[in-house]
């Protein structure tokens, strides 16, 4: 299990503009790869059921892409987070997000959504696929995959096709 | 004139006033959080946070506001209808009016003073310790994986006579991974057959218990979030009998880790045997289901007359995930029409048994009709086929279903003539197979119900159809040619028992009625051989030592005939033919 990256403290502090010169903004956001943050709640179900999801694709690109949880619930502390990645076996690095830092830079407001960066810059935010209609309603499989796609995009040094689709699932609260 | 007008202003200044106040979480939203929400959302309960705080609820705000708009939350499918559903979650539009206004406002806490007490729960067992409680021998693990399963768990019910039960809580592992849980009383053990390992449990989305006795003990026995377990009503008990098993079909769904889950239930016994016989009638269309793919509205119905008056308990619908607008109706004797359940958009997560709060007297002559929609389009999202594809009736979860069970209460009835209840069961059979001349179960059914009301040259008519249909249906085969022994023809009984043990060699029943039908021929080498065999497979039947023991006598085989009506004593020291023909050796055959 990759627990090293959990930073116990809140937050990699780093703003938008100043990502070049800040260490975890730097680690974050790597020039030569593409980087995707994953946004989870822990209290939010449809967030939890994409674990097997996550894992799987975060596998299949390894090589290619970096993937990052991000957990913007204020409330959650390290220790929660550390028991949640332990209980989901998930093996990704994990970040706090408690002032909502990456979550605006992801413009995300949904868990579970990601977020695209190439080249430093975002490319894709929002959904994974389309398993969930709303909260209740899952199809039996996706027929959509958005982030599979915003990737090999991304990989291909092209745009993806569509740069933005909601997410179902809850709401990252107190997000200004 | 003047006190009027002042008065008009002061009222329409109070109004205001109240209208501009903001609306707070303490005075406003709290109440019904605490009404329609907590039941779910408090620890060790199915929903994934609590909501009974202040902090809970703002965490969730915009969360509450979206879901109690599209009402999703409280789940409650049906609408809103002159017959009044027990435990009924629908939030008023007024609170969801509310609710909106809060979260715009800011999600506001308000005055400490204006919070009312926080709703009492019982914790543990929701009915106080149960006088029996029985855990699911092997936990199931759930894979973390997208699919929902379907599982059943077994309990033997470890009692030695019978016993009537009062209330079932049914407690099913970690209720947020369980949409629901359905038990169903299987009298033959024939569940267990299906077992990989005994106790292991085995899975299916729909399961059917077959039973060999017209048994129409019918209770629903259902489990979803935020239900406390319901107490059956002055004179009503579920009969248990010893070697009954309670079956558990659960529908679970993964939480992206893996999980155990081990049911337990709790049963509550009451001295008093039920007096009030309720049965389920069960309406269907299954065969109608031959759905082409893209059809957005496919109609299926079906609609029964009853025969006797009733009164109707509960209704419980059913249909799979291209399952739409589902409607029940009855329509009485003098025309008035009566809205049963109507559910416009279905959601088999969130399945349920409804109860009425007022039995609904349905008179004689009654028709009760289902309606329902199916959309096979690729506009379902929940269509397990993209792009859409055929879709027939069946189990799975990928077929369909069109079921309809409602629990009725024959009342106004003459106990002189019979068990009302054989009237509604063959009135129903009798609908079948109108319905569906081709549907086997349905002239099979007929042909049981005829029986057992003796109306032996009936079922035997039945139960030929049956046969005809499915030629070697071991079941089938082997009642027809019972049927036959009993209507004393063993020779043409003979041949179709023969065939139901081709299908099925291990088939009990089928060697011991071929035992009956070839000493009813006089060839009780034969028919020791049957009754042989079916001791292999059931040995400590009494009554089939009896008949051993009594044909090996009719060949003078006394000394083999004597140590099988003695074992069938040991077995059962009332078995009347072994202790008669005992009786008989000792009397007519020195030196027994
Ligand atoms: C009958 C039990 C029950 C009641 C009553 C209930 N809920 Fe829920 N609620 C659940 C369950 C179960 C879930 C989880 C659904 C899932 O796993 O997808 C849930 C999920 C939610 C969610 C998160 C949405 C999601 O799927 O992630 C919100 C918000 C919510 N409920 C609000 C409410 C509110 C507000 C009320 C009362 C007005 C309420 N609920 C009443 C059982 C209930």
């Amino acid at each position: 299990m990759t627990l090293a990256a959990l930073v116990s403290v809140p937050a990699p502090v780093f703003s938008q503009q100043g990502a070049d010169h800040d260490g975890n903004a730097a680690r974050l956001l790597s020039p030569d790869k593409v980087v995707v943050m994953v946004f989870l709640r822990r209290d939010c179900p449809i967030s939890s059921r994409y674990a097997p999801v996550i894992q799987k694709i975060s596998k299949t690109y390894s090589d290619r892409a970096k993937f990052f949880l991000v957990f913007p619930d204020k409330t959650d502390s390290a220790e929660d987070i550390q028991k949640y990645l332990s209980d989901y076996h998930y093996s990704l690095p994990a970040f706090p997000d408690p002032e909502h830092t990456l979550a605006k830079l992801g413009h995300v407001q949904i868990t579970p959504e990601v977020a695209v960066f190439s080249d430093r810059r975002l490319v894709y935010d929002g959904r994974i696929d389309d398993w969930y209609i709303e909260p209740g309603r899952a199809r039996a499989a996706p027929t959509t995959h958005e982030l599979k796609d915003a990737l090999d995009a991304a990989l291909a040094g092209k745009a993806p096709a569509r740069a933005e689709v909601r997410g179902v699932g809850c709401y990252i609260s107190d997000l200004e | 004139m003047i006190r009027i007008h002042w008065l008009v202003i002061g009222v329409s200044v109070a109004l205001a006033a109240q209208d501009s106040k903001p609306v707070t979480f303490n005075r406003d939203i709290a109440p019904i959080m605490f009404r329609s929400c907590a039941m779910c959302h408090r620890p060790g309960e199915a929903a994934p946070f609590s909501l009974l705080t202040y902090s809970d609820a703002k965490k969730h705000a915009r969360q509450i506001a979206d879901v109690t708009r599209s009402r999703a939350m409280p789940p409650w499918l049906p609408e809103p209808q002159q017959l009044k559903f027990a435990d009924e979650m629908r939030l008023a539009q007024a609170g969801i009016d509310l609710i909106q206004r809060w979260v715009e406002q800011g999600a506001l806490e308000g005055d400490t003073k204006d919070l009312p007490a926080p709703p009492k729960f019982v914790e543990g067992w929701q009915l106080g310790k149960p006088d029996l409680v029985l855990t699911a021998k092997k936990p199931l693990e759930l894979s973390p994986q997208r699919t929902d399963t379907y599982w059943n768990f077994i309990f033997p019910v470890p009692i030695t006579e019978t016993r009537w039960v009062k209330a079932i809580e049914i407690r099913p592992g970690d209720k947020r991974y369980v949409h629901h849980a359905n038990i169903l009383v299987d009298r033959s053990s024939a569940s267990r057959k299906r077992e990989a390992e005994p106790g292991a449990g085995f899975g299916g989305m729909e399961i059917r218990i077959e039973s060999q006795v017209f048994d129409p003990d019918s209770h629903l026995l259902f489990w979803k979030p935020g239900t406390v377990p319901y107490v059956e009503p002055e004179g009503m008990a579920l009969r248990l009998d010893k070697g009954t098993d309670l079956i558990l079909n659960t529908h679970l769904q993964p939480s992206g880790k893996p999980e155990v889950i081990q049911p337990s239930i709790g049963l509550y016994f009451t001295p008093q045997a039920a007096t009030k016989l309720p049965m389920l009638l069960q309406l269907e269309n299954d065969v109608q289901l031959d759905i082409p793919p893209g059809r957005k509205d496919f109609l299926v119905t079906d609609e029964f007359t009853l025969p006797v008056d009733v009164d109707l308990m509960a209704i419980y619908p059913h249909a799979h995930y291209l399952g739409k607008d589902i409607q029940a109706f009855a329509t009485l004797p003098d025309g008035t029409k009566k809205t049963l359940i109507h559910i416009p958009h279905w959601n088999l997560n969130w399945q349920a048994v409804y109860r009425y709060t007022q039995p609904v007297r349905l008179p004689k002559g009654t028709k009760v009709s289902l309606r329902y929609t199916y959309d096979n389009s690729d506009e379902n999202p929940l269509n397990p086929n993209q792009p859409p594809a055929r879709v027939v009736g069946g189990n799975r979860s990928r077929d369909e279903m069109c079921h309809l069970w409602l629990q009725v209460l024959p009342v106004n009835f003459d106990a002189a003539l019979g068990d009302p209840r054989m009237a509604l069961q063959e009135a129903l059979a009798r609908h079948n197979v109108e319905k569906n001349p081709g549907d086997f179960e349905a002239h099979y059914n007929l042909a049981a119900m005829l029986q057992a009301k003796d109306k032996l040259d009936a079922a035997i008519g039945e139960y030929e159809l049956a046969v005809r249909l499915r030629p070697e249906d071991a079941a089938a085969n082997n009642a027809l040619g019972a049927a036959l022994v009993a209507a004393g023809h063993p020779d043409r009984g003979a041949g179709y028992l023969r065939t139901a043990l081709k299908a099925r060699p291990d088939y009990f029943d089928a060697h011991y009625n071929l035992g009956f039908a070839l000493a009813g021929q006089d060839d009780f080498e034969g028919a020791s051989q049957q009754f042989t065999l079916a001791l292999q497979l059931q040995p400590d039947d009494a009554n089939v030592e009896a008949n051993l023991g009594t044909a090996l006598a009719q060949m003078g085989r006394f000394p083999e005939a004597k140590s099988h009506f003695e074992r069938a004593l040991q077995i059962d020291p009332n078995q009347a033919i072994a202790k008669e023909n005992l009786e008989a050796l000792r009397k007519e055959v020195s030196p027994y």
